[in-house]
């Protein structure tokens, strides 16, 4: 599992400092921040379009001790306009759109997250399960409670990023087309 | 309080001719705008991200090991901005710390696994728990100790 294979689309902005293991695609319009770990380890992982995976940020597709199987290796899919805080651990088997994952919160290997989910600061889930849409998780003690609306895109911070980022780090050149 | 010494190995660290310490495994984004006043100290895999807006610390800083400093962005109608974050001086930032900040004073004491939400005002000599969540804009009056998620003064 040690070779790399990370295809780009154009649009996508991806630091060279961040860590990028395993077969990696990333879709248009997605920013990664320097110092970001992703790590196909149990199969690829493909990336939708306008996520914004900070730095410290862990992406990891681990399976769980009893689900590995060799024969066929599942794809991690995380969908578009979802958001990766600072140092943020994410394990999950499926990620749906539009979740946002604040800083320094933990989701397991056995988590199914869907769309519009938010995922506070320090948050620690990691039972087997599949979360509803719209679901927020907060506070010291985990607790869950079904939002009223979905969380706010970040769409303006990435317009902004976009003209920030490609001034001060060297950005990994795109290796796909449409 | 008063803080252990800490010893660090010299190979490690660079020294810049105003005395700041700064490791060799840090991540400086965009180092034209990181403004470090003097006798400051980072320490290893600190990432300090200059390349958003200005960074500026005040002297005898301590900056632990992966600990990042993040200026804040605030929305306007017109897109976002990132804000400049002021450091002032003496103040210690614990490990594994995220400061989203606006303004820290002088003498604050910032415990580690911290996360400092975005745009907060901590006023001089104030103390942050360990593992304290601090909501988005708040506030820390001078004096005070914050700690838990989201932090508040801890009832006496």
């Amino acid at each position: 599992m040690s070779k790399n294979s990370i295809k780009i689309f154009p649009g996508a902005i991806v630091c060279e400092e961040a860590k990028l293991r395993g077969d990696i695609t990333v879709g248009s319009g997605t920013i990664i921040h320097p110092c970001a770990t992703i790590v196909a380890e149990a199969g690829p992982i493909i990336i939708g379009e306008q996520c914004l995976i900070e730095e410290q940020a862990k992406i990891v597709h681990r399976l769980p001790l009893d689900q590995q199987n060799k024969e066929n290796t599942p794809v991690l899919i995380i969908g578009s306009h979802n958001v990766f805080e600072v140092g943020c651990t994410v394990e999950a088997l499926k990620i749906g759109n539009n979740n946002v994952f604040e800083a320094k919160c933990f989701v397991g290997n056995k988590v199914t997250v869907t769309n519009g989910c938010t995922f506070g600061t320090g948050c620690v889930v990691t039972d087997e399960q599949i979360l509803k849409e719209n679901v927020s998780i907060f506070g010291a003690k985990c607790h869950m409670r079904e939002s009223l609306d979905k969380p706010a895109p970040q769409t303006l911070q990435m317009e902004t990023l976009v003209k920030l980022l490609p001034n001060y780090h060297h950005i990994r050149k795109p290796n796909c087309k449409h | 309080m008063e803080l252990e010494n800490i010893y660090y190995n010299k190979h490690e660290y660079v020294e810049t001719a105003s005395g700041n310490k700064v490791c060799r495994q840090t991540v400086l984004c965009g180092s034209q705008n990181i403004i470090l006043q003097g006798k400051v100290i980072i320490q290893a895999d600190a990432i300090i991200r200059g390349d958003l807006a200005n960074v500026k610390t005040g002297r005898y800083c301590i900056i632990s090991k992966e600990a990042v400093l993040r200026p804040p962005y605030k929305k306007f109608s017109k897109g976002v901005a990132f804000f400049p974050l002021s450091i002032g001086d003496n103040v210690f930032i614990g490990e594994k710390t995220l400061i989203n900040a606006a303004q820290i004073g002088s003498y604050v004491h910032i415990g580690k696994n911290c996360v400092i939400g975005r745009r907060c005002i901590l006023r001089d000599c104030c103390v942050i728990e360990d593992n304290s969540v601090l909501a988005p804009e708040t506030v820390v009056p001078p004096f005070s100790r914050y700690g838990g998620s989201p932090a508040a003064k801890p009832a006496k």
